[in-house]
């Protein structure tokens, strides 16, 4: 491990960084999983963690080079969400899970490629570039946080952070085949995450391995005054996850996760991995979430009402640029300038759905089946530990090939919602390949349980090498 | 379902161009007729007001803790300021 070597000093944290920043020049071109690489502040903030380690300190991340997405603060760097209207804005603040990562000893090594404001499902909606899949460079990594997903699948850093508000963090992660996990809402700060849906977006670290997963939540969750939605936690998260053990461990497997029209391959592949937690000691449970095919209708009520809202702030007054014209011209003219497609279909599907005469109809009632759902999950989760089942009906598809299709992008969010709907932790472990593409088995429990999420998974995880 | 893009645009104070409306008349009721599957949904018995979040109020005293370096780097990442104040178009004009 990184740190362990750092910690001992058998190797230095200026060594692994120029190591990283190599490995991004070399591959980085052909991926373009980086919007930015902070060459000079990682190489300083690593001589920095160098001198704390000679100083005696042992640090849970020593060294370690993290990428971050584009919609985290950093002070001093761009964070422009993907964003046009935020290309040249600067942040004047530093996010919560960057002041953690960095006291950990991690080096920020640069920002992360990632849809517009998080909305897609590809990392295609990006004003800037586009992503590839390190497994077929034809491919999409997924998204939206394809950046990180593809930087820590083409090795360039062992770990980054992404952002998961529809499954933005796990299905990137299945789609590029690494580890990525979606927190319980309010385990981790998002003081300094640029909002999208403020009742669903959740921070989480992207890696190769679920130790590694484990660790860095671990140094990034935890109550945090500058966000009100922290939560102080009653289980820190368990970082040693050496011989885990599945027995007595009850899973579900919910009917509802295997649809019409999902790959046949991964189906069988997550049939498989099932299989193999079944003979790791697992009690398999057959069980039904009726609500679950509502997930995907009410996130996309709830994800645009409350983005929209959210994006009322990027008016060209206080960032970004400014159009010019009277006070009303320059607000549309900056906003119809700065917003990409993805971006104001969501503000106009918002906007209507908020709009009087059809509130009732459409928010008012994606509400209250939000409601139901968490009764229903509540109640299964009481006859079961863990439910699985895959994180996307699909693996990772051509460049260019949904984005004239809305409805048909959305559908890759599938599976994922519920996560972010419930507010509970979710995890993509990779389980194999399906059409010569990775595939993620996904790991849910319920609020607060991410310690029973990572047991699994890092249980899964064994069972596979063996 | 119609969909009066002009009016959503203007409360979303949102510049569309012709081809943008175009698409958005012809996605945007593709969406929401996707979305309205929701109402097979009995949700008659339920008080969705009683989820959501146990989650209380939180306080805390009101004391600035802001540099003037930070308030620096606020105002010059504004399109325009005047004398350390955000610079805004005429608000009462006609």
């Amino acid at each position: 491990m990184i740190r362990d070597a750092v910690n001992a000093g058998k190797t230095s944290a200026e060594a692994v960084v120029s190591d990283a920043l190599r490995r991004i020049d070399e591959k980085d071109g052909e991926i373009g999983a980086f919007l930015e690489v902070f060459r000079e502040d990682a190489i300083l903030a690593a001589r920095e963690v160098d001198a704390r380690v000679k100083g005696g300190e042992i640090l849970p991340l020593a060294g370690v080079p993290i990428g971050v997405k584009d919609n985290m603060l950093v002070t001093g760097h761009i964070a422009s969400a993907g964003s046009k209207m935020l290309a040249e804005y600067r942040a004047t603040y530093t996010s919560t899970v960057v002041t953690r990562l960095q006291a950990a000893g991690a080096i920020i090594i640069g920002r992360t490629n990632m849809d517009e404001f998080a909305f897609g499902s590809s990392t295609e909606s990006s004003a800037f570039q586009i992503t590839k899949n390190p497994h077929d460079t034809t491919k999409v990594p997924g998204g939206t946080s394809g950046g990180s997903a593809a930087a820590v699948a083409a090795g360039m850093i062992p770990a980054a952070l992404g952002s998961d508000t529809g499954g933005s963090i796990r299905q990137p992660a299945s789609l590029c085949g690494v580890v990525g996990m979606k927190p319980t809402y309010g385990r981790v700060s998002r003081y300094g995450l640029i909002a999208d849906g403020s009742s669903l977006d959740q921070i989480g670290p992207m890696a190769t391995t679920v130790e590694d997963i484990a660790i860095i939540l671990a140094v990034i969750e935890g109550r945090d005054a500058h966000d009100a939605t922290s939560m102080s936690l009653d289980e820190p998260t368990v970082t040693n996850l050496s011989s885990p053990s599945m027995k007595g461990i009850r899973v579900g497997v919910p009917k509802e996760y295997f649809i019409d029209g999902m790959d046949t391959e991964v189906a069988t592949r997550i049939k498989e991995a099932i299989e193999t937690l079944r003979q790791g000691g697992a009690e398999i449970v057959d069980m039904s979430l009726p609500l679950a095919p509502y997930a995907l209708p009410t996130f996309y009520i709830i994800q645009p009402a409350e983005a929209s809202s959210n994006l009322a702030r990027f008016d060209g007054m206080r960032y970004g640029t400014r159009a010019a014209g009277t006070l009303e011209e320059s607000y549309r003219a900056s906003r119809g300038e700065g917003l990409g497609p993805e971006s104001k279909r969501r503000i106009m599907l918002g906007t209507f759905i908020l709009s009087a005469g059809y509130y009732d109809a459409f928010y008012k009632k994606a509400v209250a089946v939000r409601a139901a759902m968490k009764m229903e999950f509540d109640a299964a989760l009481k006859k079961v530990d863990v439910i699985v089942g895959p994180v996307s009906p699909v693996v990772a598809w051509g460049i260019g090939e949904k984005m004239d299709d809305p409805v048909a992008m959305y559908l890759a969010d599938v599976f994922t919602v519920s996560a972010n709907i419930l507010g509970i932790p979710g995890i993509s472990v990779p389980c194999g390949t399906a059409h010569g593409l990775p595939v993620g088995l996904q790991i849910l429990a319920n609020s607060f349980d991410d310690n029973k999420v990572l047991q699994v998974a890092a249980a899964f995880e064994a069972l596979r090498q063996n | 379902m119609h969909i009066d893009i002009n009016r959503i645009a203007t409360l979303a104070k949102l510049q569309l161009t012709d081809d943008e409306k175009a698409m958005l008349e012809r996605q945007l009721p593709a969406i929401l007729d996707y979305v309205s599957k929701l109402q097979e949904v009995d949700t008659s018995k339920i008080d969705a007001k009683a989820y959501l979040t146990t989650a209380v109020n939180v306080f805390r005293k009101d004391v600035p803790t802001s540099t003037i370096d930070e308030r620096n780097a606020v105002i010059a990442a504004f399109p325009a300021s005047n004398g350390g104040a955000l610079e805004v178009p005429g608000i009462f004009v006609d």
